[in-house]
């Protein structure tokens, strides 16, 4: 196999792409003048001369007087060694690497459980709903997908608070765990849990079973929202692929050697009605990684997605670029892991 | 020769919104153990129906009228569906029913699919299924119907003895017969399987003589670990598998279990392969689809199709989507193939020129029916029916100085409401009266040669 050639060859490639993304982020820094730049470096209590001195000092610390791609590379040398300015939001102020240690663990935690449950979700839906063709189970599927497809995410991540937090009270209504819970425990400092930010695990690590119980309580909701806003998408991807698969010759082929109809379905169709909804599913995924903006601000969790609008609402720049530029590498990322899945799954693609 | 297939009366049709279409309109046929029977017609009359029919392949919309008859080796397999009579069929008919009972159909069918009949499609280039190895491909069929012998392949490599080999290449390079002689010894010896593996080393046209030698002492194969052993044997007596269905399920195990015969299948595709004259097979197996040239996915087909050992192959043009070298090449592996098995080939073609290389008889196709059939050269020399005369006056020919291509006038009917009485009466140069009002009967007018036509009698 030749494949693992492939993937260095791929990820060689993705080296332009990344450049690319790095100079518009750079440029967009930049529009915006040198002295917004230093602004959040500056003492604001500073006046005359003092302030004009320090002024001059942080314009020699960050290049501002070198030509502009100079200035390119030394701002790549910084954030190469991780280091992506500061923000000041009210939920956090500081670094933004740190932000993003603080943020991501969350988003990341809700974007894995909820791609989980709409793959487990989705292919069974999929594919039965297409092999049971306009039968009832069928029918209620469209009707479903249909509805949950033309809803904004937004309304159906209110329906499902609605419904089972304010209606039914199965779950509560926000945040990532019972701040009760958290009073006076040692590992659980200003909003921030130790060591992994993932008040789940760090709460596993301590020995905490409680916590972690109850973190896991609020995460479903979240997580069955965001399922619940992506499934549709590929449910009705999958049913029309697999229903173009069913009529191809080499099923007929197929089902002609006598092999039974499940067989038909999971090793002829199921597996080249999946090439097409790969895509979807891992830049949903990738979208997902991206911050799920909209689901941390409605379920209020501290992920990456609620502190970027944050720093929209704070017209925070040095936050705004950092997961600008995260997000691009998490796109590029994505293109290339489909890239390798599609080799691996599909014997046409050369490589 | 006695008959392998019956068809008497059958009626196919298909629901569809635009209305139904009447494929098969009493179709009466039989086919006999060995021979090649060519099916010839226009587009749309109704040949890959008729082939879909056998299979037990129709789709969904298809609907086997009551009165319809498929007898394979003298089993009415109809018999057994509650299908609808003719007169039920019209707008308040029960579709969702039929449904339910050509998917009955189907499945109760599935167990002669494969086995006792099977099919190669028109299209070479979509037939065969992109991700899957030629390979596994092959396998699945055997797997579906003869896991017994590959679990008996595999067992009489290990059962092998010295001795057996020995005798083995006695037989081989003193006896007359190789092929009988190879038979009885693993009759005698109860290592079933073993005369195919060793024909396959002698007949390979790559080999010197002391590499095949070289090669049959290699048969021989070592114990495998216990839990395999016990499951072969249980495939290989044909016992009920039990509690290895479940072991199969788990991914490390199933290399043990059913890996094993997957791998066995492939060992016994390389010789079908290559008895396809396809070079290289051993490499071929661990290809895909894309891959291959026109005429190897067709080959590849067909080797599926024979995968079994099926008493019937119906060949739905075959070559029709090659050119015409690779035509040729798989008409001769047919016409080779029919020597060599005890195959009944059902050759559907809308060109006779192509069918008058390999088959004995040929059925001539109109409007869903058979109206004429008889031995190839009564067709080619003494045709009867006006349709068959014209189908043979429109195959090209090039004489001295005339080149001549004739087409019947006229166009197929709209099978959803076909003529009244012979169906080819409205493009019939001869037609008479009592063409247009009465369905002609099937004559015999000379041995084995019937025709329906109103022109040689009643
Ligand atoms: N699934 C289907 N649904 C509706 N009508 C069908 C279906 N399959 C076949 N038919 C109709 O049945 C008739 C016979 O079709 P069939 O495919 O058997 O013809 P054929 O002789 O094989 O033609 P060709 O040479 O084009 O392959 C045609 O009129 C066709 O329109
Ligand atoms: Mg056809």
């Amino acid at each position: 196999m030749k494949l693992w050639l492939y993937i260095i060859r791929r990820i060689l490639l993705i080296i332009p792409t990344l450049i690319g993304l790095t100079i518009i982020v750079f440029i967009l820094i930049h529009v915006r003048g040198n002295n917004l730049i230093i602004a959040e470096y500056l003492n604001p209590h500073l006046t005359g001369a003092a302030r004009d001195y320090a002024i001059q000092q942080l314009y020699q610390r960050f290049h501002l007087n070198d030509p502009l791609f100079i200035q390119y590379f030394y701002w790549l040398y910084q954030v190469i060694n991780g280091d992506l300015g500061l923000t000041r939001t009210p939920i956090y102020s500081g670094p933004v690497n740190t932000a993003l240690a603080l943020f991501y663990p969350n988003t990341i935690m809700l974007a894995l459980v909820s791609s989980i449950l709409i793959w487990i979700i989705g292919i069974p839906i999929g594919v039965w709903s297409a092999v049971k063709r306009d039968s009832v189970f069928d029918q209620s599927t469209r009707v479903a997908t249909f509805t949950l497809y033309a809803m904004p995410a937004y309304m159906v991540y209110l329906l499902v608070l609605i419904i089972f937090a304010v209606y039914l009270k199965w779950f509560p209504i926000s945040g990532a765990v019972d701040p009760l819970l958290l009073q006076g425990v040692s590992w659980y400092v200003n909003g921030i849990s130790y060591p992994t930010h993932i008040i789940f695990i760090d709460a596993l690590l301590h020995g905490d079973i409680n916590i972690a119980l109850n973190s896991i309580w609020h995460f479903i909701l979240p997580s069955l929202g965001i399922a619940l806003g992506g499934v549709a998408g590929i449910i009705r991807l999958l049913r029309s692929s697999m229903l173009e698969v069913l009529d191809q010759d080499y099923i007929r082929m197929a089902r002609s050697k006598g092999i039974s109809e499940s067989e038909v379905i999971n090793i002829h169709a199921r597996r080249n009605a999946l090439i097409p909804a790969v895509t979807s599913f891992v830049y949903g995924v990738a979208g997902l990684l991206g911050g799920v903006v909209v689901a941390e601000v409605i379920f209020n969790i501290p992920g990456v997605g609620y502190w970027t609008v944050q720093a929209l609402l704070n017209n925070d720049a040095g936050g705004i670029l950092g997961s600008t530029l995260i997000f691009g590498i998490i796109l590029v990322t994505a293109s290339l892991i489909l890239d390798i899945i599609y080799a691996a799954l599909d014997p046409r693609v050369r490589y | 020769m006695s008959e392998i297939l019956t068809i008497n009366n059958l009626k196919v049709w298909f629901h569809t919104r635009r209305g139904t279409f009447k494929a098969l309109n009493g179709v009466n046929l039989n086919l006999r153990k060995g021979e090649v029977l060519g099916l010839a017609g226009e587009s749309g009359s109704g040949k890959s129906t008729l082939g879909l029919s056998i299979m037990a392949l129709l789709p969904s919309n298809a609907i086997i009228v009551r009165g319809s008859k498929i007898i394979l080796k003298n089993r009415d397999y109809l018999k057994y569906f509650e299908l609808f009579p003719e007169e039920k069929i019209d707008r308040k008919f029960k579709i969702k029913k039929n449904q339910k009972i050509m998917k009955h159909i189907r499945d109760f069918l599935a167990k002669i699919r494969g086995k006792e009949v099977s099919m190669v499609f028109q299209e070479p280039m979509t037939a065969l299924n992109p991700l899957l190895q030629i390979g596994y491909q092959i396998t699945e069929a055997l797997l579906a119907h003869s896991s017994i012998n590959l679990a008996k392949r595999i067992l009489s490599r290990i059962n092998l003895t010295e001795d057996d080999v020995r005798e083995i290449l006695k037989i081989v390079k003193s006896s007359k017969n190789v092929e009988k002689d190879l038979n009885e010894f693993s009759k005698l010896k109860k290592l079933d399987g073993i005369e195919d593996q060793v024909l396959y080393i002698l007949n390979r046209k790559d080999l010197s003589t002391i590499r095949k030698e070289r090669m049959i002492y290699s048969l021989k194969e070592k114990m495998k670990n216990p839990l395999t052993m016990s499951y072969l044997k249980k495939i290989a007596e044909n016992k009920s598998i039990g509690i290895y269905r479940f072991l199969n399920r788990i991914p490390i195990l199933k290399r043990y279990l059913k890996g094993v015969l997957i791998k066995e299948g492939y060992r016994k595709a390389i010789e079908l392969l290559a008895m396809l004259n396809i070079p290289h097979a051993e490499k071929v197996v661990y290809m895909y689809p894309h891959e291959l040239s026109g005429g190897m996915r067709q080959r590849v087909s067909i080797a599926i199709a024979l995968a079994n050992n099926p008493d019937i192959i119906i060949l739905d043009e075959p070559t029709s989507a090659l050119d015409v070298i690779v035509q040729y090449q798989i008409l001769q592996l047919i016409s080779e193939l029919k020597y060599k098995l005890n195959i009944s080939f059902i050759f559907i073609s809308h060109d006779l020129s192509v069918l008058a290389e390999v088959c004995d008889r040929i059925a001539i196709m109109y409007g869903g029916r058979i109206v004429e059939i008889g031995p190839i050269d009564k067709i080619f020399y003494e045709s009867l029916h006006p349709y068959t005369k014209g189908l043979l006056r429109a195959i090209p020919k090039i004489s001295k100085d005339i080149k001549t291509i004739e087409s019947i006038p006229g166009t197929v009917p709209d099978m959803r409401n076909p003529p009244n009485g012979c169906m080819f009466h409205p493009r019939c140069p001869y037609v008479m009266d009592v063409c247009r009002n009465k369905v002609p009967k099937s004559i015999e007018y000379s041995k084995d040669h019937f025709v329906e036509c109103f022109l040689y009698g009643e």
